[in-house]
């Protein structure tokens, strides 16, 4: 069982980290927050598994990409939000510029263009 | 960092949440609040795991890299056990020696009062004669401070005694200190059993409470440890006492490094020396050590500025005794009594030339750690290229270095195990209370892991940075081939061994600089002739003697040893010149003297019978000997020394002059010359000789003199033969050649100067080992060049040169530096050294020449092997 989450943080660790981060750039959420920002936003295409998000979010604020504090959220109840950091925004940038060249390459080879 | 608990409930409180947002969502969007509930949970997924796996990103990965450093750091150890053995066995010579003589300042002057709680509050009251000499504080002077002084806490005396516990046949002789009731309060010491002076026992009533508390160490061995002790009766000094109580194991009594057996009131003071109640009643008797505890909230500063006001007070009031006297307080590491005072510099110049030794160590290890990382650049370069960050090599590096680390420091505990007790062999109290063994404590235990840790940083940390900061592109190309060795890392190390050698040179111009001013010390004439002379000191006060039973008992003994075979002459005295305790000085005044107006007129003294000056060959200048005749029945006589001479009687006849002391007129009737009292190193003095028989002071005890022709070990067996013979009770100490007494008093400088020696020759054998190994090192590194140049023509000889020149250079450097040090250094030490010049050109030379005779051999064998090298298989050299 144990197994199948962490491969799964594998498969999914660039992507996800790119989706928290992006997320967090329109302004701190918590973690079911950012669950459903990120379902709504892919037009519940994507589900986010809770047993990566977690763990995701961690790293990300082990990394320093990411800082974590308890506020009252908007229905008047204590949960732990996350922000987005200096350090995360940058990295955000450049796991974006990252993302396009790979979606670029992949698409290339998909369709390829006859010369 | 936040604790583990905390971050615990943190993330269960985070999931918690998430599930009740969840539901609480599908409540709103019109689920039953149950099924709302069942289906988030349903949807998150099995929570334990989510957290278990949350858990594993925050927590322990860096524990499990740790392990996995440790692993391989032992591992990389473990294949070149050669290698670690040279690193651990340096560490561990460097930390040994800094551990021991830790532990030596721990037990002598950082801990001086084991057992007592707060002791860094208790300091040491003393009293100061006009001249700024401390001296010992009389019962009435301490009565005085004690009633009036309200900045310390409590005070109490506190004077170590040798003591006789025993029946009339045989006494055993033991050291206790004389204190007063409230000793344990300024202690703070509770009782282990029983009870400590209470009640009467605390008030100044003479002779009118004997009892004694024990040591735990003495309640053991005499009493099996049991409780009906107490309440029980021991003789001391002939008189019975009840012991009321036992004191704790941790507690030896209030004199650093030196253990006592019991403590009975000062108030007894005159029934255990015999004198009756005099000597608490005069401010003149100073016999006194006062120790007390500051009151809370106040410093050191503030109570001696009151008790020098009072003292100032004190001063006009008793003006017939204790006019120019003052009093100061002292923190107990600095106190005049017991061992440290002769210890605190020795083992500070120690702790300093030991320091010296562990940074050569540092230079050493760091030098070793070096070239190897430079042999395992490959390595480092293959897992940097595979994607190691460059901190994780300087972790992996650095746990390697702390393994070392540890390994040294453990070795080097056993060496101080071994080691601590080294101390009390070099001491050279042989009449004294036990010594305490220093021991491997928790301080002395947390300063070797300091330690480690900073040599472990100093000596590793450049090695590893280094390492990561090389380029892993240069290192893949140049790992290849060593053909030149990395410019840095060899700057480095030539850096690291010139600095050894300059620290070699330091420690060896100091050890040679003690040495010298020892020989030249032990080498002064001290005015008297000690060879073939047996001593041994007498106490009648213990065997409870007065004045005319002592006297009899010396004349007695006297008669006895002048039978004895090869026995030439026999004398007494209450002093033995050149003794670690000062002797006992008198206010005198001089019949057409009028001394200035802060002249100290207080003279130093000894009590001798006739024959003394004789004996030890001290040339009698004019008059005559004391004789027989001068006893109590006769008028007061005196001899004085060629300095008191000149100082007090600089014209007219000196014989028949007349000298006030003690409440008497003298008369002098002989003059002798100067001879070395305290030290050897004194500047002479004005002393005089007053007669035995007329002057007794049983509280000193008296010294037997005994010259013999033939063996002084048959003149002490005869000594300790005959005293058993006259009367067994008197205890008797000291039996020694006179030889071996004196010597006693060079005993800084001996321990200092043979113990410095020792380092410095640690110091320079590894300095040594450090310039080889550098050596060795380059040759193996410049063997492709060496062999480039013996094939396009170098000869043996150039190529020799090459290399003994770069090791002379280091050397050369070294010693230039070093002897700048030196010369610097030195002069901290310069109050130490006698009649040596901290600059003494031929100390520096030898040094110097000692030290390129070393660089020459180190670096003569890599040389020759660089010589030999085949040009061919040098160039295909790897």
């Amino acid at each position: 069982m144990k197994e199948r989450y962490q491969n799964r943080i594998e498969l999914l660790q660039g992507t996800l980290d790119l989706l928290i981060l992006q997320t967090l750039q329109w302004g701190p959420q918590h973690g079911y927050g950012i669950s459903v920002a990120i379902r709504n936003r892919s037009g519940e295409i994507l589900q986010v598994d809770t047993g990566s998000l977690y763990p995701a979010l961690h790293r990300l604020e082990k990394q320093k990409w990411i800082a974590s504090e308890w506020k009252i959220s908007e229905n008047k109840q204590r949960a732990k939000f996350y922000r987005l950091t200096a350090a995360g925004k940058k990295q955000l940038t450049s796991e974006r510029s990252r993302w396009a060249q790979l979606s670029d390459a992949i698409s290339g080879i998909l369709n390829p263009k006859k010369i | 960092m936040k604790r583990k608990e905390t971050r615990e409930e943190e993330l269960h409180e985070e999931i918690r949440n998430h599930l009740e947002m969840a539901a609480q969502e599908r409540v709103e969007r019109g689920a039953v609040a149950d099924d709302a509930a069942y289906l988030a949970r349903r949807e998150f997924g099995n929570v334990e795991l989510v957290k278990e796996v949350t858990r594993d990103i925050r927590g322990w990965r860096w524990l499990e890299d740790f392990a996995q450093d440790v692993l391989y750091g032992l591992r990389m150890l473990r294949r070149d056990i050669a290698f670690t053995a040279v690193l651990v066995l340096t560490l561990a010579i460097g930390l040994g020696a800094n551990t021991t003589i830790f532990s030596w300042i721990r037990a002598v002057l950082l801990n001086p009062l084991p057992g007592a709680a707060e002791p860094e509050r208790v300091v040491e009251l003393e009293s100061l004669a006009p001249s700024g000499e401390w001296v010992p504080t009389s019962y009435l002077d301490f009565h005085d401070f004690r009633d009036h002084i309200k900045l310390l806490e409590s005070m109490s005396v506190a004077q170590p005694m040798a003591l006789a516990v025993g029946d009339d046949v045989h006494v055993e002789r033991v050291w206790g200190e004389v204190v007063s009731g409230n000793f344990f309060d300024v202690l703070h010491v509770q009782p282990e059993l029983g009870r400590f002076f209470t009640g009467e026992e605390r008030n100044d009533a003479q002779n009118a409470h004997p009892v004694v508390v024990l040591s735990h160490a003495y309640w053991h061995s005499r009493y099996g440890s049991s409780p009906q002790a107490i309440g029980a009766t021991v003789r001391i000094n002939r008189t019975p006492y009840t012991i009321i109580g036992v004191a704790p194991e941790t507690f030896h009594g209030s004199m650093a490094g030196l253990s006592f057996d019991l403590w009975a009131p000062a108030t007894m003071y005159g029934q255990l020396t015999a004198t009756g109640t005099w000597m608490l009643r005069d401010r003149k008797a100073r016999m006194f050590r006062v120790l007390a505890r500051l009151a809370p909230g106040v410093n050191i500063e503030q109570a001696r500025a009151e008790v020098l006001s009072l003292t100032a007070f004190m001063s006009k009031a008793n003006a017939d005794t204790s006019e120019g006297m003052s009093a100061t307080l002292l923190p107990i590491w600095k106190s005049h009594y017991g061992i440290q005072s002769g210890l605190l510099a020795p083992l500070s110049i120690l702790m300093g030339a030991s320091g010296v030794v562990l940074l050569i160590v540092c230079a050493n290890v760091a030098n070793l750690l070096l070239a190897r990382t430079a042999d395992r650049r490959k390595e480092f370069s293959i897992r940097m290229a595979l994607g190691a960050a460059p901190m994780r090599l300087v972790r992996q590096l650095s746990t390697e270095v702390l393994l070392i680390a540890a390994a040294g420091s453990l070795a080097g505990l056993v060496i101080t195990a071994w080691l601590s007790g080294a101390l009390w062999w070099l001491l050279p109290l042989r009449d004294a209370p036990k010594l305490l063994a220093a021991s491997i404590d928790g301080g002395v235990l947390l300063f070797t892991a300091g330690l480690a840790l900073a040599v472990a940083a100093l000596a590793g940390l450049a090695p590893a940075l280094h390492a990561a900061r090389e380029n892993v592109n240069d290192m893949l190309k140049e790992g290849g081939r060593s053909g030149s060795a990395g410019l840095r890392s060899n700057r480095l190390r030539a850096l690291l061994v010139t600095s050894e050698m300059a620290l070699a040179v330091v420690a060896l111009i100091g050890a040679g600089l003690f040495l010298k001013s020892f020989y030249i010390a032990k080498g002064i004439h001290p005015g008297f002739d000690p060879n073939q002379v047996a001593l041994a000191k007498f106490n009648f006060s213990a065997a409870g003697f007065d004045a005319q039973q002592a006297d009899a008992f010396c004349r007695h003994l006297r008669e006895q040893l002048e039978r004895q075979p090869g026995v030439t002459a026999v004398s007494y005295a209450d002093y033995v010149p050149l003794s670690l305790v000062a002797g006992s000085w008198e206010d005198l005044q001089v019949e057409g003297y009028v001394p200035g107006r802060s002249e100290n007129m207080k003279i130093y003294r000894n009590l001798v019978a006739p024959g003394f000056f004789t004996l030890l060959k001290i040339p009698l200048l004019e008059g005559r000997d004391l004789t027989m005749q001068d006893d109590a029945s006769h008028p007061k006589v005196m001899i004085v020394t060629r300095e008191f001479m000149r100082r007090f009687v600089p014209s007219g006849s000196v014989l028949g002059r007349k000298v006030h002391g003690w409440g008497e007129w003298f008369t002098i009737v002989g003059v002798v010359d100067d001879v070395k009292i305290n030290r050897l190193t004194e500047k002479a003095a004005p002393y005089f000789y007053a007669p035995v028989r007329q002057i007794y002071r049983p509280e000193m005890g008296l010294a037997f003199y005994v010259r013999t022709s033939g063996s002084v070990n048959e003149a002490l067996a005869a000594l300790r033969r005959e005293a058993q013979a006259v009367d067994g009770t008197v205890p008797i100490s000291d039996l020694t050649s006179m030889n071996d007494y004196v010597g006693v008093s060079l005993f800084a400088q001996k321990i200092a100067s043979s113990l410095l020696s020792v380092l410095a020759g640690i110091a320079f054998l590894l300095a040594s080992i450090g310039l080889y190994g550098v050596m060795a090192y380059s040759v193996a590194q410049r063997t492709n060049e060496i062999g480039i140049r013996m094939s396009l023509g170098a000869q043996r000889r150039d190529v020799l040169q090459l290399i003994a020149k770069q090791g002379l250079a280091f050397a050369l450097a070294g010693t230039v530096v070093g002897a700048i040090g030196a010369l610097i250094l030195a002069r901290l030490v310069t109050a130490f050294l006698v009649t040596v010049s901290p600059a003494d050109p031929l100390i520096y030379a030898a040094a110097a020449t000692f030290t390129m005779a070393l660089a020459l051999a180190a670096t003569a064998i890599p040389a020759r092997r660089a010589t030999r090298v085949d040009p061919m298989v040098a160039l295909r050299y790897e």
